[in-house]
């Protein structure tokens, strides 16, 4: 029987493949919608997961989110530098970091930062060390430059015509562990290089306070700055030379960490509470007034539940796609049966019993639909693969593409819906008399 | 070995006044060999197609030693016709993909009869046809062989009666006469009770009794041993 199934499938292996196909690309529509979305839900929701409380200027919450979570260019409006400070000398707070943007370099965002936030975000580095001075920088994973290259920050993004930066020189002093959130693209460098770069000082006593309360941080520096940095201290000595009307910032500069009310104006605050309770009563507090402080897991929530709407087209438009591939089944089936109707009229009228007819027909259809369907979970997997890896290389944000259970109940419907058509056929072999088949 | 007794058949097809197959009375004896003439429309096929088990009627009796299988269930009487009755047709219904003794078993395969000794006695039945290749692919056969292999397959579960309808009209004059002269042999070796529709003179000559169908009635019986005919 199964001899002659798969002579059978040989013969016609032409009609067999387009009903395999046909089968696959449905089943692969299906699946890679609902992979593609589970992936996106999933990487962003991680991506998300590391940052527990954002503070911005008031404005929309999913903006400031999709700005500082997934670091997506924005004018944000700004809120008050004191904030920080403030943040930063809460005893619920376990560290507060600003986040500056606006600049780039070969399309990966520069963000400034602090130390706290170098340290923290990945939970430390792959190689070399965190920035010390205004003129180093430290870059995510995922960003394809080495350790000591340059980088020169241009304003906006290339694609917007924006101006590159001459004030400042970055040089690469580390590279972070891979977070799978958007950060791995990121250039991260001390804010206060990017307030400098962009005339917006803090007030002198700010930097001479720092002198003290840093000064081992910046002799650390120092220690390990060997032949290297005093090349490219060099090196950004010339560049500025070159251009002295734009004001000369020295790349060697100690880092301010010291957060004043004259700090200037801030984007976003990325603050890590110490317990769920403080996280939740920082967010009731900065609620009120000139800040939205959210929690950007239930942002996307939000987010997600407004996109459900959108994956339920999706998805119904898959369905309708499912339903189109299922009636032109039917069709070829129909035709295909009446195309067989001699050979089964032969079989019985040989002496073959129904039940082997129908046993016939139907495992033969099923087998054609059960490897499109197997075809077009593969098929499916591989295309929300291949798609979450290319957005993952434009966001940097991992798309982790994963079968879930209810993926299983998916390969069950759609198989239930095989054996049921499968069985159609069946059922019309089975209900011809074998002289009107072969008289066909 | 099978007698056919039919008492009161009338077969009438939707749409014609007329019935296709009206027979009072027809006995064939078992062991006898008789051939079935008649032009085309006459309702030869219809009587292969009745007697066969291939069609249902609703009005007479077609008894196989005494198994009326007008009153049989489609499942049952494909049951009988798988047991009892070999089947050669014009057009050999082989199953390409498939080799000589593969087509041989196919039937019995799948209707899980295909025994050790039913394996054994399709071999043999190949080489009795004068094939010698029971491997070969049946779309690599020549027409007069394919109507061999068509023969063995008939043959194999020895059945009481070997019905062939038209078995040499797609062949040329010299295979069709080899293919004549095989099922005779045949059925006269096995001891089988033979029908035979065919335009073919020579062959109908050569058997005991021919029957001559006209507008869907016996026109004409011709017994050469002791027949009944109405």
């Amino acid at each position: 029987m199964i001899r002659f199934i798969l002579s059978d499938l040989r013969r016609l292996w032409a009609g067999s493949l387009v009903v395999v196909l046909l089968v696959a690309l449905a089943t692969a529509l299906g699946v890679s919608v609902v992979l593609q979305e589970r992936a996106l839900r999933l990487g962003s929701a991680r991506a998300a997961d590391k940052f527990d409380l954002v503070i911005g200027a008031g404005g929309s919450e999913t903006q400031l989110v999709l700005s500082s979570v997934f670091l997506q260019p924005s004018p944000l409006p700004l809120m008050r530098g004191e904030v920080l400070g403030k943040l930063a000398a809460d005893p619920r707070v376990d560290w507060a970091a600003p986040i500056g943007f606006g600049d780039s370099f070969s399309g990966y965002p520069i963000v400034g930062t602090t130390t706290m936030l170098a340290q923290n975000l990945s939970g430390g580095l792959i190689e070399g060390k965190i920035f010390a001075r205004e003129g180093e920088a430290v870059i995510g994973s995922a960003v394809k430059l080495s350790l000591g290259g340059e980088i020169k920050p241009m304003h906006g993004l290339p694609e917007e015509g924006g101006e590159t930066h001459i004030e400042l020189v970055y040089h690469i002093a580390g590279r972070l562990r891979p977070t799978g959130t958007a950060w791995d693209r990121a250039i991260l460098v001390p804010i206060q290089a990017v307030w400098h770069i962009h005339g917006l000082a803090a007030e002198e006593h700010a930097e001479e306070g720092a002198e003290s309360e840093h000064e081992h941080e910046h002799e650390a520096a120092s220690g390990t700055g060997t032949a290297e940095h005093g090349h490219e201290h060099e090196e950004a000595g010339e560049h500025h030379d070159g251009h002295e009307h734009h004001g000369k910032l020295d790349p060697d500069a100690a880092l301010d960490e010291s957060w004043t009310a004259d700090a200037p104006g801030l984007p976003a605050i990325l603050v890590k509470p110490k317990t769920i309770a403080d996280a939740y009563k920082l967010r009731q507090e900065y609620r009120s007034g000139n800040t939205v402080a959210v929690f950007p897991g239930e942002v996307l929530t939000n987010l997600y539940a407004t996109l459900g709407d959108a994956k339920q087209i999706l998805v119904a438009v898959a369905s309708g796609a499912q339903a189109l591939v299922a009636a032109s089944l039917v069709l070829v089936t129909v035709i295909h049966i009446g195309q067989r109707r001699r050979q089964i009229g032969a079989l019985r009228a040989f002496g073959a019993p129904r039940g082997a007819i129908f046993g016939i027909v139907w495992l033969e259809f099923f087998f054609l639909v059960a490897v499109g369907i197997g075809l077009g979970f593969a098929l499916g997997y591989a295309a929300a693969l291949l798609l979450s890896d290319m957005f993952s290389e434009t966001s940097g944000i991992t798309m982790p593409v994963v079968f879930a259970r209810e993926d299983a109940g998916l390969a069950a419907v759609l198989l239930a819906f095989a054996t049921v058509l499968a069985a159609l056929p069946a059922v019309l072999a089975y209900r011809q008399s074998p002289a009107q088949a072969l008289r066909a | 070995m099978l007698a056919l007794n039919i008492e009161n058949l009338s077969v009438v097809f939707p749409g014609l006044s007329s019935p296709a197959l009206a027979i009072g009375h027809l006995s064939i004896a078992a062991g006898s060999r008789v051939a079935i003439t008649g032009a085309s429309g006459s309702g030869k096929s219809t009587f292969v197609n009745i007697v066969a088990g291939l069609e249902r009627t609703r009005q007479g009796r077609i008894r196989w030693n005494g198994e009326d299988i007008a009153g049989f269930s489609e499942s049952r009487r494909d049951r009988f016709r798988a047991a009892n009755i070999g089947l050669v047709m014009q057009e050999f219904h082989l199953f390409p993909g498939l080799s000589a003794l593969e087509n041989v078993l196919l039937p019995a395969r799948l209707a899980g009869a295909a025994t050790a000794d039913i394996i054994e006695r399709a071999h043999a039945l190949l080489s009795t046809v004068g094939l010698s290749r029971p491997g070969q692919k049946i779309e690599t056969m020549s027409r007069g062989e394919m109507q061999r292999v068509a023969i063995g397959r008939a043959l194999l579960r020895k059945p009481g009666v070997i019905i062939a309808d038209e078995p040499t009209a797609s062949l040329d004059a010299e295979s069709g006469e080899a293919v004549g002269d095989l099922i005779l042999d045949l059925a006269i070796a096995e001891g089988s009770t033979l029908i035979v529709v065919s335009h073919d003179q020579r062959l109908a000559s050569r058997l005991d009794r021919c029957i001559t169908f006209g507008s869907g009635r016996i026109s004409e019986d011709s017994t050469a041993t002791a027949g009944e005919a109405a």
